[in-house]
């Protein structure tokens, strides 16, 4: 019996230690990015000096010019024109299916929406291109490879992960509330945005934060539509470079300090998107301990 | 909850209609380019004279208006469907959906690249570190031969040797080509050509950039470096040894329902600098 | 719209709101289904009509510009990384729900960094995979490099889908293996994991499906050549990445597109795929 059971505790036990390793693995993962990156962006930026870096306005490697202000506010911009697109479609798409779809719709709305969320991004940058950018170009004028365009697409883009996370959200509140508010005299609609929706405020914000990452973050299809002008955003209807874009531009050509700002520019994305995880995270707490 | 998202919809849908006022005045040149470091950009901006040398410095003076692509394709469908747009493109992707101008009255083809006669042009250059030996040296000693400028020619590209036809000792082994996208594709032809003639041959073809192109050649990470435009800076000190394979025209291209036919090297240049912001100023 | 407002005004009120909600709501559901459609038929269109069998020849060349080597690069890519994800990711997740202590400020601190790995984009992946796997480990452009890359972005996607899976095992199934005097590992192997196996497979199909669409982190790992690799450390392009060259040279525009609806294709079957392993899943939870 002990001679049996030796083994097998030993097995047991070299067991949990490989599963607590690959738990650990996630953690390393995050340590060598912030590692590499750090390591590599920080020295090109302190050459640079921070200062002229992050509030530069002119980008002109040739000429040792790093400046990529015009390229955050270019993505802060564009990450706002998307969520207003992707709010207002995505929250009220996620209350129709919710509460207002009738089922035989929801069939099929519901893995279409699943397929927005698997089509590849450079497919997106396709259909902005041929279809979106015309439209604009056409009824205003300009290029129209412009900041609306990118917006717009984003918008597109974001509203699967919105919607997801709102749907469920608003689905995980307890049905009293809905039905309380009937009992009162409520109509149908007015419980539903009166009350199931607030209640499920912290979700819906949750899946809304998610989309902000994902518009920040998106490259592929930013950089066929947006126009890529390394110049302050100053119209809907001009061009704009996401910091993202910038990466991907010039990242095939750079050599030395070139080349450290560039990946400089993702540090500085990088950044934005830990703190707009943080935000989820204290969010989703919050939503939990409720 | 409700009235502030309608505010926040008002607020946007009033933005749009008065941004787009703003910028909507018909004729107004909208200028494409392309990315900084792109070879088919530094070729264009040096012949016309849109890049100055100032201080012993080379200052790119490319308007900050223009819409910068890294692909043919957006520069394409971009001056296809707006007839207010200008952009360039190598001669050998040159489509019928656009229309390419005359440069000082020359329209760009093989025949006035050939003479010189049309003046936006630059070399396809390979490179190699040192002399290139076996399968390399083959390669371009195929490249280089009636055959392979055959090839060159077909594709609507200029060749620029007169050497016989390829007398090969088809030796066996792999390597690697890569850089600037503009000649990726006619290397892509020579290769299908030369591994025809001598299967024993593996060629590998990375598609990068003009700039990668040489660095690696020089790091020795690709066996043949491929660019399109000449060697610069501290470039040329690398020991590199620069065969000239052919020679590549840039079509600058308008809308087909632009009326514009010609353009001088002096209006081009103060188009993309900026300092021409209509097309009613060139007509 | 206060609540101290009249009832009978409330009720008049109310009425026409009910009814603006409702239409407002209605209008975003179709907007949404609009775009869908739109979407799709503008892919159809454009690439349906130039599927022609030499998209699919063994081997690319500028004539045939087949997508063939994409297909078994993208397979390729999906086998290593699955290979490197699927494991450590179920792993992880034995560990957070099977041995950690729940609440454990450990497992709190692994959650926020498999949250952290979620959120971080595709092109810092790529800058990221190019500093790490390409330079500093001396792989160049290769197959692993991408691999190895992709399978970090997909780590949080079958870690919390496995994660789930094993809570939704019920506590009944793990006693009762104790008491036929099972051990832990042995419950966990041949009674828990076979048990949440649809929930995970679940999550390698999303995970699965990142990795067919995926362009910005692999043009800096895995490379564009356009053929088969003879072994995982050549560069080859997967389908996505194929799909992004044709269109960016500009020559091949068409079959570029054709690309685009076999992606859809793909796309479309490992939702369906999903969608009937999530239903079945249901079934048996009921």
């Amino acid at each position: 019996m002990n001679k049996s059971k030796h083994p097998g505790q030993a097995k047991e036990k070299a067991m949990q230690v490989v599963f607590a390793a690959c738990a650990c693995i996630a953690i390393i993962a995050v340590l060598l990015i912030c590692i590499f990156l750090f390591a590599n962006g920080l020295p090109g930026m302190a050459k640079i000096g921070f200062g002229k870096f992050l509030s530069g306005t002119i980008w002109r490697p040739a000429n040792n010019l790093y400046g990529i202000l015009p390229m955050i506010v270019a993505s802060i911009e564009v990450t706002i024109g998307a969520l207003i697109i992707g709010i207002v479609i995505g929250v009220l798409t996620a209350v129709f299916l919710a509460f207002f779809c009738p089922e035989p719709l929801y069939k099929v709305i519901k893995p279409g929406i699943n397929l927005l969320a698997g089509i590849p991004s450079v497919v997106y940058g396709f259909f902005g291109l041929q279809v979106i950018v015309p439209m604009i170009r056409n009824s205003a004028g300009g290029a129209g490879l412009s900041m609306l365009a990118a917006c717009i697409i984003l918008g597109i883009m974001i509203l699967p992960t919105i919607i997801t996370m709102s749907e469920t959200a608003l689905r995980a509140v307890p049905t009293s509330y809905y039905e309380g508010a009937l009992g009162l005299g409520s109509t149908h609609e007015r419980s539903v945005f009166r009350v199931v929706v607030p209640a499920a405020k912290s979700g819906i914000f949750a899946g809304i934060i998610l989309g902000v990452g994902r518009a920040i973050g998106e490259t592929m299809a930013v950089i066929m539509i947006a126009g890529n002008q390394a110049v302050m955003p100053h119209s809907l209807f001009a061009g704009v470079r996401t910091m993202t874009a910038n990466i991907v531009l010039e990242m095939g050509y750079a050599t030395d300090l070139h080349r450290q700002a560039l990946i400089a520019t993702a540090v500085v994305l990088f950044v934005f998107i830990l703190i707009i995880n943080i935000c989820f995270s204290i969010l989703k707490n919050k939503g939990d301990k409720q | 909850m409700k009235k502030k998202i309608l505010m926040v919809l008002a607020a946007f849908v009033a933005a749009v209609t008065f941004a787009g006022c703003g910028s909507s005045g018909g004729g107004t040149i909208n200028v494409v380019s392309r990315e900084d470091g792109s070879g088919t950009r530094g070729a264009f901006i040096e012949l016309t004279g849109v890049q100055e040398e100032k201080n012993g410095q080379k200052v790119d003076k490319t308007t900050d208006k223009a819409t910068i692509s890294n692909s043919t394709e957006v520069v394409m469908s971009t001056v296809k469907g707006d007839t207010n747009a200008i952009g360039y493109v190598s001669l050998g992707s040159l489509s019928k959906d656009v229309k390419a101008v005359k440069v000082e009255g020359v329209a760009p083809s093989v025949k006035t690249v050939t003479d010189g006669s049309y003046k936006i042009q630059r070399p396809f250059n390979i490179m190699t570190k040192g002399e290139a030996s076996g399968v390399a040296q083959d390669f371009i000693n195929y490249i280089m031969s009636s055959d392979g400028q055959n090839v060159i020619e077909k594709n609507g590209y200029v060749k620029v040797s007169t050497n016989g036809a390829y007398s090969g000792t088809k030796p066996s082994g792999k390597i690697t080509v890569g850089g600037s996208s503009s000649v990726t594709p006619v290397m892509e032809k020579l290769k299908e050509a030369y591994e025809k003639v001598n299967p024993n041959a593996t060629i590998e073809v990375q598609e990068s950039d003009s700039t990668t192109g040489v660095s690696n050649a020089a790091k020795g990470t690709l066996d043949i470096g491929m660019a399109s435009r000449d060697l610069q800076g501290s470039e040329t000190s690398e020991g590199l040894k620069v065969t000239k394979i052919a020679k590549d025209g840039i079509a600058v291209i308008v809308n087909k329902d632009n009326s514009v036919d010609n353009l001088t090297l002096k209006q081009i240049k103060n188009i993309y600098t900026g300092k021409t912001t209509s097309w009613s100023d060139v007509k | 719209m206060k609540y101290n407002e009249k009832n009978s005004k409330e009720q008049l009120h109310g009425k026409g709101e009910a009814a603006a909600l409702k239409a407002i709501v209605w209008i975003a559901g179709i907007a949404t289904m609009a775009v869908l459609i739109f979407l799709i038929l503008y892919i159809l269109i454009n690439g349906l009509p130039h599927i022609k069998p030499s998209l699919f020849s063994i081997h690319y060349n500028s004539q045939n510009v087949s997508l063939f080597p994409a297909m078994i690069n993208t397979l390729t890519m999906v086998g290593l990384s699955i290979l490197f994800a699927g494991p450590i990711g179920i792993f992880s997740a034995v560990y957070l729900a099977e041995y950690a202590k729940r609440g454990s400020k450990f497992v709190a601190f692994i959650r926020l960094t498999s949250e952290t790995l979620t959120g971080i984009p595709s092109i810092i992946f790529g800058i990221f995979g190019m500093l790490m796997f390409v330079d500093a480990c001396h792989m160049g452009y290769s197959m692993l490099a991408g691999a190895l890359t992709l399978a970090l972005m997909i780590l949080p996607v079958i870690m919390r889908a496995t994660e789930e899976a094993l809570h939704a095992v019920p506590d009944s199934y793990r006693e009762g293996s104790f008491g036929l005097g099972a051990g832990k590992l042995r419950t966990i192997f041949k009674i828990v994991l076979p048990a949440a196996a649809p929930g995970i497979l679940a999550g390698v199909i999303l995970g699965i499906g990142r990795v067919v669409g995926e362009t910005a982190a692999l043009i800096y790992t895995a490379g564009t050549v356009a053929q088969i690799p003879k072994n995982v450390m050549g560069s080859g392009r997967t389908l996505a990445v194929h799909m992004y060259s044709l269109w960016t040279e500009g020559m091949n525009v068409d079959q570029s597109y054709a690309t685009a609806v076999i992606l859809l294709v793909v796309v479309i079957v490992l939702n369906f795929i999903s969608d009937a392993i999530a239903k079945r899943v249901n079934k048996v939870n009921e």
